[in-house]
Formats: structure tokens, sequence, C-alpha cells
């Protein structure tokens, strides 16, 4: 009741706020009159007796204040007061309001951009029943990354066979091409759920009802699919006849009878929605899929009390057993099982791949952030420092300690809060931008189809950004808010004078100090990054990448079959290398560093001791010619091989590893899994050697290829590759001309230079370049702003003094090295610091990204030399300006 | 103790507010003069401790203010006990009574 009563008359003198006073004066005059009116009465006159009530009585405005202040509002009202002086004071020098709310804005902005990706792709959770004890299953090929994808078999055994888990649940992921009667058709990712999915996952329908057990009679496929609600919203605008409308999936016409609660579309992770989720049985009809290794995804949920540790041994146990199964592939069985915890959705690639450059990208961004810090305390001290004659005079009045921080503290609080407005719109188009170089060139499985996942701020990037929104206005308000506490003493005399003092100048050079070391270690990072970026884009790649275009035909709608395709792309070659401009053009199944590749164990015939996997690739005649890829020994595909006796070309490492020294030509190689024919292990006659070529990844050596001749396996390939002797740009409209005249039923899909895939194919590291060199840049111009107003405050002030000195004989080359000298002590001062650090950073960077060069000092040096040019910058304006003193001038200068 | 005669130790101004006005309700003026005449002029009461204390004890549900026409017809505030603050002022009566009698038998011993 007392605690109501007093919040209710807070709220009253808040918001009544006229009306208390008013009272307040009322009740007040009354007493003042009372108590004169008495003293009159005694003879005094009317001004005496209301000086002798003053006296006993004590001020009645004193009385006031006191009023005013004791109860639990006056903090809110000071705040109101300091809110309202602290606008004024920033109105009174826009300059400096809006250099430190643009610097603040830059610092909070890179890092809510960099923490609102960490958190779309690493901490947002599914919304899920308990979500922490999902566990997603893969298996892994040594030396490759990891993948979910089982086999119907292995399925089988894990979910009938473990005592570890309560659930197994199936969510393969698809692309599916959707159309109906109110869609045009369009791709959407959707997947084949189990029959137990959405039991197991707590999850009810929006509306309609879910796809239950009868997903798993794999003999009964039921044509009906369920919707997510996003997708609902999208295309059906909510609504509720949805239900029993049919649609086109893959040309498989299936019902929808339910959709999913909003917020959920599949466990694949927040960012890329599920729309379309179909009965497991669904499966085999809509991807003509077998439910071989690859085609099933499988999560798990843990049994209470079960931990992942032991779940996983278990597990992979049962996962050796699966297969051990007589009709498994001698690949499948070199498979190691692991177990991963899927609280933040299942695993893509893009998640994989985006990490750790993640993490290190919030390493620099942090380091700006701590700079930027660094740099407000500077500013604010130096303004402080100026500003000391109100403080000194606002001590004086009466303005206790604490109140005269508070007012710091507010003031850097509301800068704080413009910039950090101001850096979360930074961080919506920054966070933008990044997108836009995660996405450039290739098309990968799990990159965002709903982007807005990612820039839409959820509670956590919210917290995130105002925690760091406070802790920047603490730690550079606490710097200029303890240098008032030399006010204490608040003597004029001393106030005026804490300018000059020695302890002030000796924080402000080490505020600088901390900035060069910080600097140092983020230009070092950059020249790193930007090192091991420009190292792999010059990289030998076994081809020449210039002049190559790309375009990728879609034939699977063209109707062809094998025959007619095999004839009409020939012709279509011929005619794109009668273009003018264009020198050769060839077709391959896959194109290098294109994302997708094959791999299958290759066996010499004579040598079964000698099985080793080797990377596939279906390629046209000509091939090696237009990439410009060595032909070492032996001949090319050509035409003329239709028909005749499977041959093959291999590289330089295969032929080194089967052969050694003695020639390859002529002997006969026998492939695993080589899905479309009839016999499972084809023989390849060896009928040429190329040189080595980079083939799915320029990070990793060149694996052994072995190349087949597309049109012997009577594949239709569809990747045209093009080299030209002028700019490839200029040739793509008449290489649409000409595909629209020989193949009159096939699209152009995508088409690109192959400067660019070889480019989408490094997006973590040239994210992690591309950011750290403007991280770095900012970094290093934050610093130069630091440096730089100090060194013009420090020769301000001692105009004076130069002034003298040279009167009595200093010559301006000397006060110009005077200056310079006092930032170069700094600059290696901040060297000394930073360098250390470095070196503890570069361990990190080490651990963070795999191949990085960090051995070599070329980064370090460059980091240094690029801060020192950087600092003699800064400094030379202020150093010029002492040289110029004139000793008159500066002797009336104060 | 204080330092000067007439000045209050804190706390004990509450329990005067809340002797005066178990007598009758009161303007702020009244309290101080009350306050005054009770203890023969050993207590001056400040306007701005009254006020804070005036405060305070209505904030705590003790006492409540409304406005009046006073004696000499002109409007003024008045103060008024609650039945909490009865309440409050017996049990602290009888707490100093307590207090004090236990101090006298120290110094008496």
């Amino acid at each position: 009741m007392a605690v109501l009563r007093t919040i209710a008359a807070g709220l009253r003198s808040l918001f009544r706020r006229k009306t208390v006073i008013r009272e307040m004066d009322q009740e007040l005059g009354m007493f003042l009159d009372m108590a004169a009116q008495e003293k009159m009465q005694k003879g005094l006159s009317h001004d005496d007796a209301l000086r002798e009530v003053r006296l006993e009585r004590g001020s009645l405005e004193i009385a006031r204040e006191a009023v005013g202040s004791a109860g639990w509002e006056s903090v809110l009202e000071t705040f109101r007061q300091d809110i309202r002086f602290g606008f004024r004071t920033l109105r009174q020098h826009p300059g400096f309001a809006a250099v430190v709310v643009t610097t603040l804005a830059l610092g909070i902005g890179a890092n809510t951009a960099i923490f609102s990706l960490i958190n779309a792709l690493m901490l947002r959770t599914l919304p899920v029943r308990n979500p922490g004890t999902l566990v997603e299953l893969f298996h892994q090929y040594p030396g490759e990354p990891a993948f979910n994808g089982f086999s119907l078999d292995s399925y089988k055994i894990i979910r009938d066979g473990n005592h570890v888990l309560s659930d197994l649940l199936v969510d393969s992921p698809d692309f599916f091409e959707v159309r109906g009667e109110t869609l045009e058709t369009q791709k959407v990712i959707g997947g084949y759920l189990s029959g137990n999915f959405f039991e197991s996952l707590g999850l009810r329908p929006a509306i309609g009802r879910f796809i239950g057990a009868e997903a798993d009679d794999l003999g009964h496929p039921s044509p009906v699919a369920v919707v997510s609600w996003s997708y609902w919203k999208s295309k059906y605008n909510l609504d509720p006849t949805i239900l029993g409308k049919q649609i086109v999936v893959n040309d498989t016409p299936v019902t929808i009878i339910g959709v999913t609660e909003q917020g959920f579309a599949g466990l694949l992770s927040q960012e890329m929605s599920q729309d379309i989720l179909l009965p497991l049985s669904m499966e085999p009809v809509v991807h003509h899929s077998s439910l071989g290794w690859g085609s099933m995804w499988l999560v798990g949920r843990l049994k209470p009390g079960i931990s992942i540790d032991q779940a996983r041994a278990e597990m992979a146990v049962l996962f050796d057993s699966a297969i051990q199964a007589p009709d498994v592939g001698p690949y499948v069985r070199q498979m190691k099982f692991k177990m991963e915890l899927a609280a933040n959705g299942i695993s893509t690639p893009l998640r994989q791949m985006l990490r750790t450059p993640l993490l290190a990208l919030m390493v620099i961004v942090g380091l700006v952030l701590l700079i930027a810090c660094a740099n407000m305390a500077g500013l604010l001290l130096a303004r402080g420092a100026s500003r000391r004659h109100e403080m000194a005079m606002r001590a004086c009045l009466g303005a206790g300690r604490l109140r005269l921080v508070r007012q710091v503290l507010t003031e850097s609080l509301m800068l704080s809060l413009f910039g950090t407005l101001l850096g979360v719109l930074i961080a919506y188009f920054g966070v933008r931008g990044i997108l836009r170089v995660i996405t450039s060139g290739r098309q990968v499985v799990g990159l965002p189809v709903h982007i807005d996942a990612f820039t839409h701020p959820d509670t956590h990037v919210l917290s995130f950004t105002c925690v760091i929104a406070v802790a920047t206005a603490l730690l550079f308000g606490a710097v200029p808010a303890v240098s008032l506490s030399s006010l204490l003493a608040p003597g004029l005399q001393q106030i005026a004078r804490i300018g000059e003092s020695k302890s002030w100048r000796r924080f402000s050079k080490s505020l600088v100090v901390v900035q060069v070391a910080l600097s140092t270690v983020l230009l070092s990072a950059t020249a790193l990054f930007v090192g091991y970026v420009s190292n792999l884009r010059n990289l030998d790649l076994g081809f020449r990448r210039d002049n190559l275009l790309l375009v990728s035909l879609d034939s699977s709608h063209s109707g062809y079959d094998s025959q007619r395709w095999s004839g009409l792309s020939q012709q279509l070659l011929a005619q794109l290398e009668s273009l003018p401009g264009v020198r050769s053009a060839t077709l391959s199944e896959t194109t290098p560093m294109s994302g997708t590749g094959a791999s299958s164990m290759a066996l010499v015939k004579g040598h079964p001791e000698n099985r080793r996997e080797v990377s596939i690739s279906f390629v046209a005649p000509n091939y090696f010619r237009t990439y410009g890829t060595p032909l070492m020994a032996g001949r090319d595909f050509s035409s003329s091989d239709q028909g005749e006796h499977l041959v093959a070309i291999i590289n330089q490492t295969m032929a080194r590893d089967y052969f050694g020294a003695s020639n390859p030509i002529g002997s006969y190689v026998t492939l695993d899994h080589i899905t479309l024919r009839e016999d499972d292990t084809p023989t390849y006659e060896i009928v040429g050697i190329v040189g080595d070529a980079k083939y799915n990844d320029l990070r990793q050596p060149t694996p052994r290829t072995i190349y087949l001749s597309a049109y012997q396996e009577g594949r239709i390939v569809s990747q045209v590759t093009l080299r030209t002797d002028i700019d490839p740009e200029a040739m793509i409209s008449a290489v649409r001309q000409t595909v629209a005249s020989v193949m009159k039923t096939v699209p152009i899909g995508r088409v690109q230079m192959m400067t660019d895939q070889i480019d989408a194919s490094i997006v973590p590291e040239r994210l992690v370049a591309i950011l750290s060199t403007w991280f770095g840049a900012l970094g290093a111009l934050l610093t130069a702003v630091g440096l730089y107003s100090l060194l013009a405050y420090t020769v301000a002030r001692m105009t004076n003094e130069i002034g003298v000195r040279m009167a009595l004989g200093a010559k301006p080359s000397d006060m110009l090295w005077m200056v310079l000298t006092d930032a170069l002590w700094m600059v290696c001062l901040g060297m000394l610091i930073g360098i250390p650090l470095t070196f503890a950073s570069k361990r990190l960077a080490t651990a963070l990204i795999d191949g990085l060069p960090v051995q070599s000092p070329i980064p370090i040096v460059v980091g240094i030399a690029a801060m020192i040019v950087i600092a003699l910058c800064a400094s030379y304006l202020p150093a010029r300006r002492a040289s110029h003193v004139d000793p008159m001038v500066s002797l009336r200068y104060e | 103790m204080p330092e000067k005669a007439g000045d209050l130790i804190q706390g004990t101004l509450d329990m005067l507010i809340l002797k005066t006005l178990a007598l009758e309700s009161m303007h702020g003026y009244g309290i101080a003069v009350r306050i005054e005449q009770m203890s023969k002029g050993v207590f001056r009461v400040n306007a701005g401790s009254l006020f804070v204390a005036l405060q305070r004890l209505q904030r705590s549900g003790l006492i409540r203010s409304e406005w009046k026409a006073s004696e000499n017809n002109r409007r003024a505030k008045y103060y008024v006990l609650t039945e909490q603050g009865r309440k409050r002022f017996n049990s602290e009566t009888r707490e100093w009574e307590r207090q004090v009698a236990a101090i006298a038998r120290i110094l008496e011993a």
C-alpha cells in the first residue's frame, strides 16, 4: 500500500508538475504570511517581519528545493533536466556532436551488423519443443566435410536399433518447382518429412491438419502437402480456402492439407525456410529417388538424461553395422559417424562456411569499437578541459560533484543513444551489403531465400545493441567524468589550470597510444587477410581463368533425349565457335569451382591393391583447349569416340599416384558408382594425360581427376564454356541468340565470367578481407583523428610558449620537429604494445581460418608502415601550424 | 546529540508532528508553532525540514492532507492523522517511553 501511494504521489508530481508546484508555492506562501503576520502583531514592519521569518525558518526557496528533491521522482526530474541541458550543450557544438555521433554510429553499426548475422546463423533456436535435445546426424568421408543424408536401410537400422533417442525424424530438404491454379511456376525450398515429425516437435497446425503416420508407408505414397505460414501469407494472403487446393510439385499434383504455425518453416535453420513439406513416401515419386545414400536427412531427439557423448558412442556402433551391409559401396564403407546438437537448426553449407569468418569479424569490429571509445574519450576530455570554466561556475553555484559527473555521463549517454540509432540504420544496410557479397556468384544450397530474416532485428540483437550502447557510453564517458573529480577543490584558480596539468596530458596521450596499438593490430590483420585472398586469386589453377564465359543451359524441360541432345549440342558448339571473338567452345557437366562435382573409387587393371578416390569430370571434346590446360601426352576426346569403347583422360596427379614413372596410356581403369550405367563398374582406356587443374576448391591441393567423354556416356551435359578473344561480357547477347536459334526449347540459366565464379568460391575469405579492409581503414582513420585533435589542441594551448621560444631564437623547423617528435613518441609506444598484441592475435586468426599465411612477416611490416604513414599525415598539419606561429601574434594571444 | 540547541534529531520530528496532529488537524505553520509551544521554545522547526517530513509522512500513509479555510478565512492545506498514523504514533510513543526509561535507569545507576 505504502509503496503504491509513494509511486502514485511521485507520478503525480512528475506528470502534474505545474499543479504540484503551485500547491507547494501556495502552502509555503501561507506559511510565510502567517509567520510574518504574527511578527507584525508584535509591532514589526512588514519587511522586517519577513526578514525575521527567513532567519528563523530558513529560506523558503531552499525549503521548496528540499521538498522537491526528497521524493524518488526527483531522480527522474534531474535526469530530465540533465537531458534538456545536454541537448542545449550539444546544439551549441554541432560539429563536435556530429563527429562523436558518426564515430559511434560506425562502431556500433559494424558491431550490430556482424552480430545480427552471428545471431541469425548461430544463436537463434528453432521454435519447437525442447530444441536443446535435438541432434543432427552426419557421416563423413575422411578429409571431406561432414554431410547429413543417409539411406533408407541405414535409417531403419539406426531408428530401430538405438536406445538413446526418443525420436528419429526425417527432414530431407529439396528444391521444388511449384505451380498451381493461381501460382506462377517458381523454385521453392521444401522437404520430405517422416510421420512423427510434427508430433515429436510439439507443433500445431495454424489451420488444417499435419502429415501423420501415413508418411512412412512407402508402398502407398499420399499426395498431400503442408505449407509454411509465410508461404500461406505471401502466396494465398492467409486465405483459409487454401485447404484442399491442389499444387503441382515437380510435375506431381498434391493437395494442401495444412499450414504450419507462424514462425516455423522446417528445421533447416531459420533464415532458410522450407515452404512446402511433403510426406517421406512422396520422395520416390517427386524426386525419382530410390532413397539411397544422401537422400534422407536425419534429426534425433535425445532421451531425457542421455548426454550427446553417450548417444554418439552408441550410434557410431549402429552406423558401423549399417555400412557393413552387403549392398553398400566401398566409398560409403569408409565413412565415419558424427553427431552434433541442432538447437539452432540443422546445418546448411552457408552456416558451416560462415561460422569462423563471422567470429573473426566480430573480434575485428570489437577492436574498432574500442578504438572509437578511446577516441571519444579523448575528444570529450579535450572538451571537458575547454568546459572547465562552465563546470567551475556550476560547482561554485552549489552543484555537487555527483551532480556534475551525472551531467557529463548523461551527455555521453545521449551521444551514445544518437550514435546507436544511426548505427542501427548503418547495420541494416551493412547486413544487406554483406549478404550481397555472400550471395555473389554461384548458387549454394542453403543460401538465404528470405533475406529479411537476417535483417529483421530480434530481441537478441536489440539487447546486444543496447548493452553495447550503454557500455560504450560508460567507457568513453567515464574518463571525462572522472577527470571532473579534480574539480573537488572548487577554487576557480585551480580549475582553470586543469587543461594544462601534467596528468591530463599524460592521460590524453595514453588514449592515443591505445588507439595506435589497436590500429596496428587491425592494420596487420587487414594486410594478412588481403594478402591471403590475393594469393588465392593469383593461385595457379592449372587453367587460364581470364576470358572464360560460362553459360548454363537448362536442359530439364527440353524434351530432348541424349541422342538428340548430343547432336544439337555439337551443332551449337560449332556455331558458337564460328562467332567472331570466340576462340573455342566446349561443354561439360560441371565447371571448375562451381561447387558441384562427382567422385568415385578407381582401380587400375592389374593393380587391385591400388584403389583410390578420384574426382570425375564429364567433358566434351575441346575442353582442355578451351580452358588452357595443357595436354601432356596422348590425345583429346573426339566426336569419333562416340559408339567406340570407353576412353578416359587423367591428370598428372592421378598418373603419378597410380603409375609412378611408367606410362599410363593404354592402361585400363574401372570406376565404382557411375549410376547411369547398367554395368556398375565400367572400364575405360586411358588415352591422354593433361596438366593438373584445380577441381572444386582452390584452397585444396589438386585432386586426382579423371575426365570422361560426355558423349560416350550418353549424358546430357549442359554447361557451355567459351574462350573469347575479347571481353566475354560483350559476347553474351550473341551467345544467347545462337542458343535460341539452335535449341528452341532450352532456356539459358546463369551466365557468368569464370573470374566471378572463382570469387564466389572463396566468399568467406573475401568477406573477411573486404570487411577487415573497411574496418581497418575505419580504425586507422579514427586513430588519425584522435592523434590530430590531441596535437592540434596541444599546439593551440602552447601558442604562447611557442611564441616565446621563437622570440628567443628558436627556428620554425625546431617547432615542427618538437610536435612531430611528440607524435612519434606516442606512435612508437603504441606499437610497442601493438606488436605483441598482433602476434597474439595471429595465433587466434590461425585457429579460426586454416591455411592463413601467418608465418610471413609481411603483414606486420605493412601494418606498422601504414600506421607510421597515417600518424605522420595526422601530425603534419598541427606541426606546420606550430612552425608558423608568429611571435607577435602569440604574445597577444592570451 | 544536537550540536546546537533547537535542532531536532532525525526521526524525532516525525513523531512530534504525529503528536501535534493527534490533538487536532493543523496546517504547516500551525504545526511548527505548536511544536515550539509544546517544547517551550526548545525546538525551532525549519521550514525545509518540516515540509520534507510532511511529504514523507503523507507518502507513507500516516497523515493525509486537505485544503480548508484557515482561522482567518484563507485557503490552507491542513494535515490530518490517519488511522494508520494513530497506530504508529501509539506504538512509537510506547517504544520511546521504554527507551527513555531504560536510558534513565542507566544514567541513574
